[in-house]
């Protein structure tokens, strides 16, 4: 062997020897899983039967047919819009407030990270209790204070469960969105200000002019981050709502749970997972097409 | 590394189609080739699964296991899944090959695992153990259940309010709605909750006032020895939405309860919240003695109010042994369970409302001998006079098992019909018909499945 040959060889072992224990975890954890969740969509499988089946694609057009994936398809968009606009712009005020450079922003800062750190079982209940018709302290304070006659029930209602849960999520996730932005904004250079002002720029224009484009690639990672996430969200609202009352929160991760584990039909649980899957696909893929995250704006000089 | 990087990259697309298309196809082939088979067959161990999770009843649990370790060597391992997540349980061990040897829980729900042919033949301990013939579960010609234990749904209401209103305990309907009504003064008391959601509170709420109302969900055909959907049919549709109409009414005198399950149903009753409640036992009282000692006293069991018949739904709960595992070890500890002394203490354990299988255990004095019985004699004066009058679902709509039950009680899709009656204001005729329409599919799939 060549001495060149012999050192691709000594890197290709090196390499292979630092790679592969990260990789082999990788395939058994997550790519194995993933292949396997995604051609058991073809198969008949239930809890009961050990064998599974071969059915093609009867498992997607089933669940095409059903109008449960299309209104959870439904609960899901209304969902991710609704959390991430929300997240978003609690992130952007939190974010521009810690900026401002006040006395205690250390603690402030901690503050506003606090609820991201929090077990999602611990949000969820802590919710559920003060949000609860009979014995919540929200309830409570709306009825002392005369805004109401009777209890509203906020997870219970058709109405006001959806928001209910938009907002537990925003009160746990948009300190992820403001620790994002506030680091942003620190990075911004501080001529441009001085410059937007001598300009005659007020406070609003400075926002707009300088801030906001500076802002533009963290705010579009932003979203498209936290937009998977709560895309695939099912934790939070499967502790508040379980997807109740009457599918009023039923998104699609809770729609392909209740196939697995209430109809116990992992064949069709699978199909609905891969549908979830080409949502989101398609959705990235129209989203890099038209915002492209990765560009830089250019501030004019 | 750039040189290695680009070794890789000059690797002949052929090479990368072929390959892309051989792990395509073994993908594809991936879950036929994982194939579970069960190998929960140590013949020293046993795994139990127990829906009654109480401190009291795991201490009993404890001291017989270790008397059966003793005693045969074999070793018992307990699971306490909880009531909501005991199915799941059982049926994600089951799909990963590695199921329970016993699970204690509802037949009801075990049935659906009987009808997919996984537990064991226990006729002869059915047989050995006296069991009434009422609580039996016979799938395929065998018994699949060993009952221990049972429970009524019945009422619960605050005799200090109905004293102080001069009002009597409730027997009919109309009884039942006016005293809901002239208790009813919210938001500080509710005359009663109607839990309206798909869970199972609510599902055994309708139930209960289905069979009050004689209704039935299916009706029997003898010539082809099979059931069929009859919800939506004849005299069953009026009074299926008579019954709806009824607890929509008495839902006027309730919190929304749009998300209530059986922890409500207890926890709106000893907070006061409710003058009236109900729940499938006396787990009630047990709480209501644990959290509100004061409010106990003045908790007095009631039959719900009756219509044209004064069936209970009955829930039964025992022992189940899944086919594929330790099958004798199994068998060996539901024995020695049933004979162990502690069983006594077992039922103890949440007294008066783990109801035990025999008449006869209830009127005996080991069974008697406990404090809080002695001190709710009334209670159990009460249990004595309704025995007998439960059914099991899957037993009412004919003279055979029901296997279509599950289909509809699993899915708790009475609890879905008042939660569309009481929250989404469905017309009861709608929501009847839709329902027995969603079941006749339902019965489609399976059929077609089995074919």
């Amino acid at each position: 062997m060549s001495i060149e040959a012999q050192n691709r060889w000594d890197k290709l072992r090196w390499v292979g020897a630092t790679i592969t224990p990260a990789l082999l975890m990788l395939t058994l954890m997550a790519y194995l899983p993933i292949i396997y969740a995604l051609t058991l969509g073809f198969y008949h499988r239930t809890a009961f039967n050990p064998d599974a089946v071969w059915t093609g694609l009867d498992n997607f057009i089933w669940i095409v047919n059903d109008p449960g994936l299309w209104h959870a398809l439904n609960r899901s968009l209304v969902f991710t819009v609704g959390s991430v606009s929300a997240q978003l712009a609690f992130g952007l005020f939190f974010g521009l407030l810690l900026h401002q450079g006040m006395r205690g922003l250390n603690v402030m800062r901690t503050l506003v990270i606090l609820p991201y750190l929090l077990p999602v079982v611990v949000v969820g209940l802590v919710f559920r209790w003060i949000l609860n018709p009979e014995f919540g302290i929200v309830n409570q304070v709306l009825m002392d204070i005369g805004l109401i006659d009777l209890p509203i029930n906020f997870f219970g209602g058709l109405d006001t469960a959806m928001l209910s849960v938009i907002v537990a999520t925003v009160w746990q996730y948009g300190s992820f969105a403001a620790l994002l932005i506030f680091a942003r904004l620190q990075s911004i250079n501080p001529k441009l200000y001085e410059a937007a002002r001598t300009s005659g720029a007020g406070a609003w224009r400075c926002f707009m002019d300088v801030t906001l484009p500076n802002l533009r690639t963290t705010l579009l990672v932003i979203v498209l981050l936290r937009g998977i996430w709560m895309f695939n969200k099912f934790d939070l609202i499967w502790i508040i709502t379980a997807g109740g009352p009457l599918e009023a929160t039923e998104t699609l991760p809770i729609y392909a749970y209740k196939l697995a584990f209430q109809d116990f039909d992992f064949g069709r649980a699978a199909a609905a997972c891969t549908a979830m899957f080409l949502v989101l696909v398609i959705g990235s893929i129209l989203y890099f097409r038209f915002f492209n995250p990765t560009r830089e704006v250019e501030v004019g000089r | 590394m750039a040189k290695y990087i680009k070794t890789v990259s000059s690797v002949s697309r052929r090479r990368f189609l072929s390959n892309t298309v051989a792990t395509g196809a073994l993908a594809l082939a991936t879950p036929s080739i994982m194939r579970r088979s069960a190998y929960g067959q140590s013949p020293n161990r046993i795994v139990f699964i127990s829906e009654e999770s109480s401190d009291k009843a795991q201490a009993v649990y404890d001291r017989i296991n270790a008397d059966f370790e003793r005693e045969t060597g074999i070793s018992v391992t307990m699971e306490y899944p909880g009531f909501t997540n005991i199915a799941q349980r059982v049926a994600t061990l089951i799909a990963a090959g590695t199921p329970a040897e016993i699970v204690w829980y509802g037949a009801g729900q075990a049935m659906d695992v009987a009808l997919q042919g996984q537990l064991a033949d226990v006729s002869d301990l059915v047989t050995k153990h006296n069991i009434p013939d009422n609580l039996r579960m016979v799938v395929d010609g065998a018994d699949r259940s060993v009952p221990t234990s049972q429970q009524f749904f019945y009422g619960w209401y605050r005799q200090d309010l109905y004293e102080e209103q001069g009002l009597a305990p409730y027997e009919t309907w109309e009884d039942y709605l006016n005293v809901v009504k002239s208790l009813n003064s919210p938001p500080e008391i509710y005359g009663n909750v109607i839990p309206s959601v798909e869970q199972g509170a609510s599902h055994l709420l309708l139930e209960t006032m289905f069979q009050k109302n004689d209704v039935h969900w299916f009706s029997y055909d003898e010539a082809e020895g099979k059931y069929r959907v009859a919800l939506d049919e004849g005299e069953n549709l009026s009074r299926a939405i008579e019954a709806m109409e009824f607890l929509h009414e008495a839902h006027q005198y309730s919190p929304e309860a749009s998300n209530y399950n059986w922890a409500e149903l207890m926890s709106e009753y000893y907070t006061g919240n409710v003058a009236n409640s109900y729940y499938v036992g006396a787990r009630l009282l047990d709480q209501t003695a644990a959290n509100n000692p004061d409010l106990a006293q003045h908790t007095m069991p009631v039959a719900l109010p009756r219509r044209l018949t004064e069936s209970y739904y009955l829930s039964v709960q025992g022992f189940h042994v899944h086919k594929d595992s330790n099958v004798d070890g199994a068998k060996q500890y539901v024995s020695f369970f049933l004979e162990h002394p502690a069983y006594v203490d077992w039922l103890h354990s949440v007294p008066l409302h783990i109801i035990p299988a025999q008449q006869s255990m209830l009127q005996s004095e080991a069974y008697q001998d406990n404090e809080f019985i002695q001190q709710r004699m009334d209670v159990l004066e009460f249990l004595d006079s309704i025995w007998g009058k439960g059914t099991p679902p899957y037993y009412w709509d004919g003279p055979v098992l029901n296997p279509l039950v599950g289909l509809y009680q699993n899915a708790n899709r009475g609890g879905r019909m008042l939660a569309e009656r009481n929250i989404r204001g469905t017309d009861s005729e709608t929501v009847v018909r839709e329902t027995a329409e969603w079941i006749r599919n339902r019965v489609a799939e399976e059929e077609a499945r089995q074919q």
